[in-house]
């Protein structure tokens, strides 16, 4: 299927998903055309000319949480489509990014208010989740242990690591509750935009996901991951190492999950609380599965993502709308999009490709 | 006397794919009940595609058909099976984790009270309709166990339980070895005697000879010919299907020089891990420009003898030497780097990667080193020019280096995994099944590079269930039986008759070992 086919079946399944979630509104609210304006508005800045001339922004905070959630999900939907590449779930996407935050938040606490506090706290922060990535890809390998329990385990043991090191460790008296001493100035990102926590990760972002391409595209290592994961018996007789591919490509995605943590740590909380929310590593799934696995469309389906889900938050505040109404709008988007033949025309093109197959094999 | 009603009509059938594919136009013809009609053709002549519209797999786009004289529309192979008509792929549809019983009643289950599975009933009419239909089989045995051969067998079963009156059967032949395929062909005569009908696709002329009442040739989506057989002799039929005279087989080589083997197997053997013995003091020599062919029914060690000789299983016992180096024991990559090369037997499962570019498919023995590439990254400039270059060499039908591998037809598919295997000049091939399934003019092709390839002075191992084209190409030939060597021959001095009664054990014994002891 053609990128542009592509794009239109998923713009139609969004708007279909749009037209339903609205048809769910108008029945739970009051105000349906309000709930519905700030849920497609809400992530954006309002640019107005104040009385006195000047232009204001008005809620910059907003478009700053929508601008980092997609920084956040591109990364950790990595962490999902690389080691699919491989046709391995991995689930692990949370547990690599509480280690990667974990070590970034240790290393910057250590080494203090010094110049490499920064790059050592990034590269710690992906070697970490690439380390925790690469247990359960050498589980897979070495002992055929099924990734999607290991990777699920892992996340479990990943999260109580976490809270035992911050709340015994790294664990800061002074402050009024369970968390890390803020992190030193020198190692924290600071904001792009005033008022927001939008930093320089937001461009990393995008650079990890053009690595990966090429990772994935130019190298010996992406090809065999490509391999292993199109045909692993293929792959073995031809002599590549399939084993070797397999458990890297879990690491790879690791360390873009570790990233990830590093952004929350060192860009967004600047501090470690114990009670730090599991959740985000799933949400990577949400955004590979409409990526459609493809590597290059993580960003674009990330910021589409993010844009929902701070949408809702503003329409949570502004309507009698319950945020559940988002979570029902944002299921219907990933039915229909993983839903080929709903649309009338993703039936058209399964059509197309199907006889495509078929004309073939004549 | 009445005239025989016709089982199967077609009246100028036409398939256009939406996307504007024309696979068959203007396509009539018409197979009588209890009559063998032989579908035949080129790759690519829309013969899987009336299969598929007369199944419900796919609708025409104009005409009709008709079966026992009803015109039908198919929309699923639902409504095909309920009008009686059944398909045998060529690609197998079982549940390998499943038994055999189980596969064969699938979808159609005897059952028992609370709706579970009667499998005592189920073994029980599997036995019985693979008495009545002479396709022997172990109800019990699950089918990940079976060769290939046997699991068509399952699959006929499969048909034949769910009612079928016409049988369609694609390629039926191609993954059966000669004596299977008798077996096949007496099944099937059977059949039709019993009125079923049967219309049956096939690459191969003696077999249309030998098994069909009647025929259609299709080329290019249209019928070029239709004819019975009493009217027609093999090279009429020849010339109609491929529309010109095939070249002469590669001759073999005459001088009967043996200079020093390039490969030395010794007392080769595998344990497997359920503790069955597949092959036992398996010993040989292939000189440098020698084809040794290996004959043997299906599942005799042929598999894993040529697992063995590239790295993918390692010994239990003995080894082979190439130019004096050992090399079975090693990493498949290590095998390669020596100079041994391997054609799999099962292109779609370990040969290729379906869903990859053929440039993918091309690269997999050759990206780790240069030209490809260099300190892990992939020339992917110096790649797409080679993967044109054996498009064009080999004279492979395909858009381009781009297009999936899984699109081609599979004699296109074995040129070039063929092409890939020989690209770094082996030493030494392990040819399996080099020809299995692709049509005649694309299977001389792939005979003319081997051949070449043993005149550039490669030691070839040419293990074929195709007895024709062991005794064209081979210098000698060897047999397996129940995983060891029962019988050698120079091929020049040998015929199928021969082979066929070693390869079913019911020849003379090569060296009075008790060969029963071998499981």
């Amino acid at each position: 299927m053609t990128p542009s086919r592509e794009g239109a079946r998923i713009a139609l399944a969004v708007g279909a998903a749009l037209a339903l979630g609205f048809a769910v509104m108008a029945c739970v609210s009051d105000q349906p055309w309000a709930a519905f304006r700030a849920l497609l508005t809400g992530p954006l800045p309002s640019i107005e000319r104040a009385a006195d001339g000047r232009v204001v922004v008005h809620r910059l905070v907003r478009f700053g949480a929508w601008l980092q959630d997609a920084t956040t999900l591109t990364l950790v939907g990595l962490a999902i489509a690389i080691p699919f590449r491989a046709r391995q779930f991995s689930l692990g996407a949370d547990g690599q990014l509480f280690m990667g935050a974990l070590a970034a938040a240790a290393i910057s606490l250590g080494l203090g208010d010094t110049p490499t506090a920064l790059p050592l706290a990034f590269l710690a922060a992906a070697a970490a989740g690439a380390g925790w990535g690469l247990v359960a890809g050498l589980l897979k390998t070495r002992f055929e242990a099924n990734e999607i329990v290991t990777t699920l385990m892992l996340n479990v043991v990943a999260v109580q690591v976490y809270r035992l090191v911050v709340g015994r460790v790294l664990n800061d008296p002074s402050a009024g509750f369970i968390t890390t001493p803020p992190l030193p100035e020198a190692a924290t990102l600071a904001p792009l935009i005033a008022r927001t926590t939008v930093t320089a990760m937001v461009l990393v972002a995008p650079a990890a996901v053009a690595a990966a391409l090429f990772l994935l595209r130019r190298t010996t290592l992406g090809y065999e991951i490509d391999l292993a994961g199109a045909n692993p018996w293929f792959a073995v007789r031809a002599g590549v190492p399939v084993a070797r591919a397999t458990a890297l490509a879990f690491a790879l995605g690791g360390a873009f999950a570790g990233l990830a943590g590093f952004h929350v740590s060192n860009a967004l909380l600047k501090r470690l609380p114990v009670d730090l929310t599991p959740g985000i590593g799933l949400e990577g799934i949400v955004v590979a599965l409409l990526a459609r696995g493809r590597v290059g469309a993580l960003p674009l389906a990330a910021l589409g993502y993010a844009y929902l889900r701070v949408g809702a938050q503003a329409m949570e505040r502004a309507t009698d709308v319950p945020r559940e109404v988002v979570l029902v709008i944002q299921a219907l988007i990933i039915l229909f999009v993983v839903s080929d033949r709903l649309a009338p025309l993703a039936l058209g093109l399964a059509r197309r490709a199907s006889a495509r197959i078929g004309g073939r094999a004549a | 006397m009445t005239v025989a009603p016709l089982a199967i009509a077609l009246e100028g059938v036409e398939k256009r794919y939406p996307n504007g594919t024309l696979a068959n136009s203007g396509v009539s013809f018409a197979v009588a009940a209890g009559e063998i009609h032989a579908l035949v053709g080129e790759n690519g002549a829309g013969k899987s595609t009336v299969m598929k519209m007369l199944y419900g797999l796919e609708r025409p786009t104009a005409g009709a058909l008709r079966i026992h004289g009803r015109p039908v529309d198919f929309r699923h192979p639902g409504d095909a099976i309920a009008a009686g008509v059944g398909l045998v792929a060529q690609h197998l549809n079982l549940v390998p984790s499943l038994t055999v019983a189980e596969n064969v009643v699938l979808g159609h289950e005897p059952r028992r009270a609370g709706g579970r599975l009667d499998r005592a009933a189920a073994a029980a009419r599997v036995r019985a309709l693979a008495e009545q239909s002479g396709l022997a089989v172990d109800p019990a045995a699950t089918v990940a166990s079976l060769p290939v051969g046997v699991r068509q067998r399952v699959e006929i079963l499969k048909v034949l339980h769910r009612g079928a009156r016409i049988l369609l059967l694609d390629e039926p032949t191609a993954v059966l070895t000669p004596p299977e395929t008798a077996t096949l062909f007496a099944t099937l005569r059977q059949l039709a005697e019993a009125g079923r009908t049967i219309l049956v696709i096939t690459h191969k002329l003696d077999e249309v000879k030998a098994l069909a009442g009647g025929v259609t040739v299709l080329c290019q989506g249209r019928v070029t010919g239709s004819a019975r057989m009493a009217e027609l002799d093999e090279g009429a039929l020849s010339h109609l299907m491929v529309g010109r005279d095939l070249p002469p087989p590669p001759p073999r080589r005459t001088a009967r020089t043996r200079p020093v083997p390039r490969v030395v197997a010794r007392g080769l053997g595998y344990v497997d891990d359920d503790g069955a013995i597949r092959l036992r003091d398996v010993g040989f020599d292939v000189a440098p420009g020698e084809i040794l062919g290996i004959a043997g029914v299906e599942g005799n060690g042929q598999d894993v003898l040529a697992r063995l000789l590239s790295g993918a299983a390692i010994p239990s016992a003995g080894d082979a030497r190439l130019d004096g180096r050992v090399f079975t024991g090693l990493s498949p990559r290590a095998v390669h780097a020596l100079g041994v090369a391997v054609v799999t037997e099962d292109r779609l499962h370990d040969g290729a990667a379906p869903t990859l570019s053929i440039l993918d498919n091309l690269l997999a023995t050759r990206y780790a080193r240069p030209p490809l590439s260099r300190r892990g990254l992939i020339d992917r400039g110096t790649a797409r020019r080679w993967a044109q270059a054996v498009i064009d060499g080999f004279g492979v039908r395909a858009a381009g280096p781009d297009q999936p591998m899984g699109a081609l037809s599979g004699g296109n598919m074995q040129k070039l995994i063929l092409a890939r295997e020989i690209a770094d000049a082996p030493a030494f091939l392990v040819a399996s099944q080099p020809t299995r399934g692709v049509d005649i003019a694309a299977a001389s092709a792939l005979q003319s590079r081997l051949a070449a390839l043993r005149d550039q002075g490669a030691a070839i191992l040419l293990i074929s269930a195709d007895l024709d084209e062991l005794l064209a190409l081979s210098d000698r030939i060897a047999v397996l039986y129940r995983g060891r060597i029962v019988a050698r021959f120079a091929a020049g001095a040998v015929d199928a008759q021969t082979l066929g009664l070693h390869m079913t054990g019911l020849g003379p014994s090569l060296d009075g070992d008790d060969h029963d002891a071998v499981a």
